[in-house]
């Protein structure tokens, strides 16, 4: 008796120990919450896959030095896609698989995006990607959100700018991948609603920088404007030869073209584009100011709107995760995310619908000037 | 009965050891890149029966695996046709791309043939991309149903993996058969010397033919598999570094030697994967890899002799003759 009264003493006293014990561990550590972030690391996207890692690693920092989440850490998992949708899937479900990662940020394009939103959709992780802009990407699911503009907004924004500086006959160049299409046929619809009239529609294909026949052609119809949908090295290589040709119609752009690296490569041949935009690096906005210094700091560049957009797209996953705590899970956060509003970014608010998922974000217009952009009042 | 071994040995470690090994570690990340890698093998096994066996350098593999990839997409989102039906017909269509590939580059030998292939490899992606009213163009064709069929639903990791295993045990089988046979002799005697052959009563033009389309053949099931078990496709799929990629496979593996190919297969898919820890320069490693691996063993990881001897050995595929019991021809 005194025997077994001693040892079940002894087992109550490790009990008391271990459950005091695992009171205190708790209390001492913090929750590891995780987010997935999958990007083009390497291969020939690997520079927007860099400046998306800086920014992030940048935002999440801020973050956990804010204590705005307090008794819970956030780390950042990436992984390189190499703008590969077969890695981008198998990157889809190993961070479904680990069960740190409570959300997902990224891929770059539409392409790895939307094969990769296969698979989160099935098993249930909201992804957040700062760049797919195809139509049908929110469609996937209800686990798909996106921080872009989509050319349903900018499209008509532009037609409208270009339409009230009385160009009412407008041509129209852009890339033929899945953006491009959506370029055309938003800014199509616009400025025909708005009563003028596009002349012509010319995609070229990826890799192609050789504009001077399309060019030429569009010229030939005498336009009073041409809109570019495109990136920034092509539309450099666009504007060089506009210039050596001495086609001197007026020129819009979307946001896309906005990087200082357009006017590094194309020179003073893109004085003069117009351009569309959500980002300034140098608006006189606070929050975007005490963004710019610090990634300049950090980073010795310029940030670009890539950079801007996925530094956007972590804080809106990060504020979503502060607003439901450190129990937050996958769906808790998809449904944090879906009441996204009015978030006070750096690329301007962004409100996601409650419905479509879809964003919207303030544009602001841009002209460059002297080698310069400039904010067009 | 020990040449009868082999065989049972390797179906049983796609059918049941491998996947049981994955369920256990429960993670649906080693399916997926198991799926992928016997995806590849097809692809690879394909391309080695153009390149390795006939010696016909192609470079425009690739656009039949997406053309195999869109025929499955389309017939199965547009038309309902359950998966059983549109990985044959995959095949088919892309076969039927592979004859008309074929017909005019018949007359073509080496690097001329060579950039041939590289040029309709360029014109089918870019048909791809820009005929947008069939292909949708750009956009890509999302929601591509998964493997279910008569209400059983497979398209879980395991089923998934089951399925596409299936098909690539049956694939590499067909393909065996026709490497390792007086037809894949035949085959060899064209890489060789076309004309010699062409002298010896062999048909060349025909058996051109005749292996463009086959290996097409395989190349849509691949791309059958590939949109099945994606769920989306977009021309980025089937670029000209997809084709390349197919041919770094055989050549690591072993040009001409269908166990070399899927070893090249596996390798490839799976080493990138698995450097992942390294960061930033997994891509340099495996370039590394694939460097220090042609320097070393230009014959490839499973060279071509030792993968006939292997067949003849192993597999049954050779008689026993002479004192010394060797194998020698075909069954």
């Amino acid at each position: 008796m005194t025997l077994s009264k001693t040892i079940r003493g002894a087992l109550a006293g490790v009990a008391v120990g271990a459950a005091l014990s695992m009171a205190a561990v708790p209390a001492l550590a913090q929750k590891t919450i995780a987010l997935g972030y999958q990007a083009p690391l390497t291969g020939e996207m690997s520079q927007y896959g860099e400046v998306f890692r800086n920014s992030a690693t940048m935002a999440v920092e801020q973050f956990n030095k804010s204590g705005k989440l307090p008794g819970a850490t956030v780390v950042l998992k990436f992984e390189d896609s190499k703008n590969d949708a077969k890695e981008g899937v198998n990157i889809a479900k190993k961070f479904v698989d680990d069960p740190e990662i409570v959300g997902v940020l990224g891929d770059f394009s539409s392409t790895v995006s939307m094969a990769a939103a296969q698979v989160y959709a099935q098993a249930g992780l909201p992804q957040l990607s700062q760049t797919a802009s195809h139509p049908d990407y929110v469609k996937i699911s209800e686990w798909q959100f996106r921080n872009i503009t989509t050319q349903a907004y900018e499209g008509p924004f532009v037609a409208k700018w270009a339409l009230g500086e009385g160009k009412k006959k407008i041509a129209v160049i852009a890339i033929q991948n899945d953006w491009g299409q959506s370029v055309v046929s938003n800014f199509k619809d616009a400025v025909e609603k708005g009563g003028g009239q596009v002349t012509s529609v010319e995609f070229y294909n990826p890799g192609n920088r050789d504009f001077r026949t399309i060019l030429t052609k569009v010229a030939r119809e005498k336009p009073d404007a041409i809109y570019l949908g495109m990136f920034d090295e092509d539309g450099a290589s666009l504007l060089q030869q506009r210039r050596q040709l001495n086609v001197q119609i007026p020129t819009y752009a979307t946001s896309s073209l906005y990087s200082p690296k357009l006017i590094t490569l194309a020179g003073p041949s893109s004085d003069g584009l117009k351009l569309s935009t959500t980002f300034a690096s140098d608006s006189p906005e606070p929050v975007v100011k005490a963004y710019v210094d610090e990634y300049q700091a950090r980073y010795k560049a310029v940030p670009t709107m890539f950079a801007a957009q996925a530094y956007d797209a972590t804080n809106i996953m990060l504020a979503a995760i502060a607003k439901v705590g450190p129990t937050v899970d996958r769906k808790s956060l998809r449904d944090a995310l879906a009441q996204t509003a009015g978030f006070p970014g750096v690329t301007g608010e962004t409100t996601f619908d409650p419905q479509t998922r879809e964003p919207t974000k303030t544009l602001a217009r841009m002209e460059i000037k002297g080698g310069q952009f400039a904010l067009v009042k | 009965m020990s040449k009868r071994i082999l065989p049972l040995v390797v179906a049983l470690t796609v059918l049941v050891l491998v996947p049981a090994l994955l369920q256990a570690s429960g993670s649906g990340y080693l399916f997926r890149v198991s799926i992928t890698a016997m995806i590849f093998a097809i692809l690879a096994a394909s391309l080695n029966f153009i390149t390795g066996v006939a010696g016909l350098l192609s470079l425009g593999h690739a656009a039949f695996y997406g053309i195999g990839a869109y025929a499955a997409a389309l017939l199965a989102t547009q038309h309902g046709v359950p998966f059983l039906l549109t990985i044959p017909l995959a095949g088919v269509a892309a076969a039927i791309g592979g004859v008309l590939v074929a017909l005019p580059t018949m007359r073509l030998v080496s690097i001329y043939f060579a950039v041939a292939t590289l040029g309709t490899g360029e014109i089918i992606h870019g048909t791809l991309l820009n005929w947008v009213d069939f292909t949708r163009g750009p956009m890509g064709i999302p929601a591509i149903p998964s493997f279910k069929v008569f209400g059983l639903d497979l398209s879980g990791n395991l089923g998934s993996y089951l399925v596409v295993a299936v098909v690539m045990l049956a694939s590499l089988w067909v393909l065996h058969r026709l490497t390792h046979s007086y037809y894949g002799n035949a085959l060899r005697a064209l890489r060789e010397d076309d004309q010699c052959a062409d002298s010896m009563g062999i048909d060349v033009v025909r058996l051109k033919g005749e292996v463009f389309a086959i290996a097409c053949f395989f190349a849509g099931v691949a791309g059958a598999l590939w949109a099945h078990t994606t769920g989306y496709i977009s021309p980025n799929d089937f670029r000209f570094g997809e084709s390349i990629l197919v041919l770094a496979m055989i050549v690591v593996g072993g040009l001409g030697s269908l166990p070399g190919a899927v070893i090249g297969a596996v390798l490839l898919i799976v080493l990138p994967e698995a450097l992942r820890p390294v960061g930033d320069v997994r891509m340099i490693v495996v370039g590394c890899v694939m460097f220090f691996s042609i320097l070393l063993l230009p014959k490839g990881l499973f060279g071509e002799v030792s993968a006939l001897n292997l067949v003849r050995s192993s597999f049954g595929g050779g008689w026993k003759a002479g004192s010394a019991r060797q194998s020698i021809g075909w069954r």
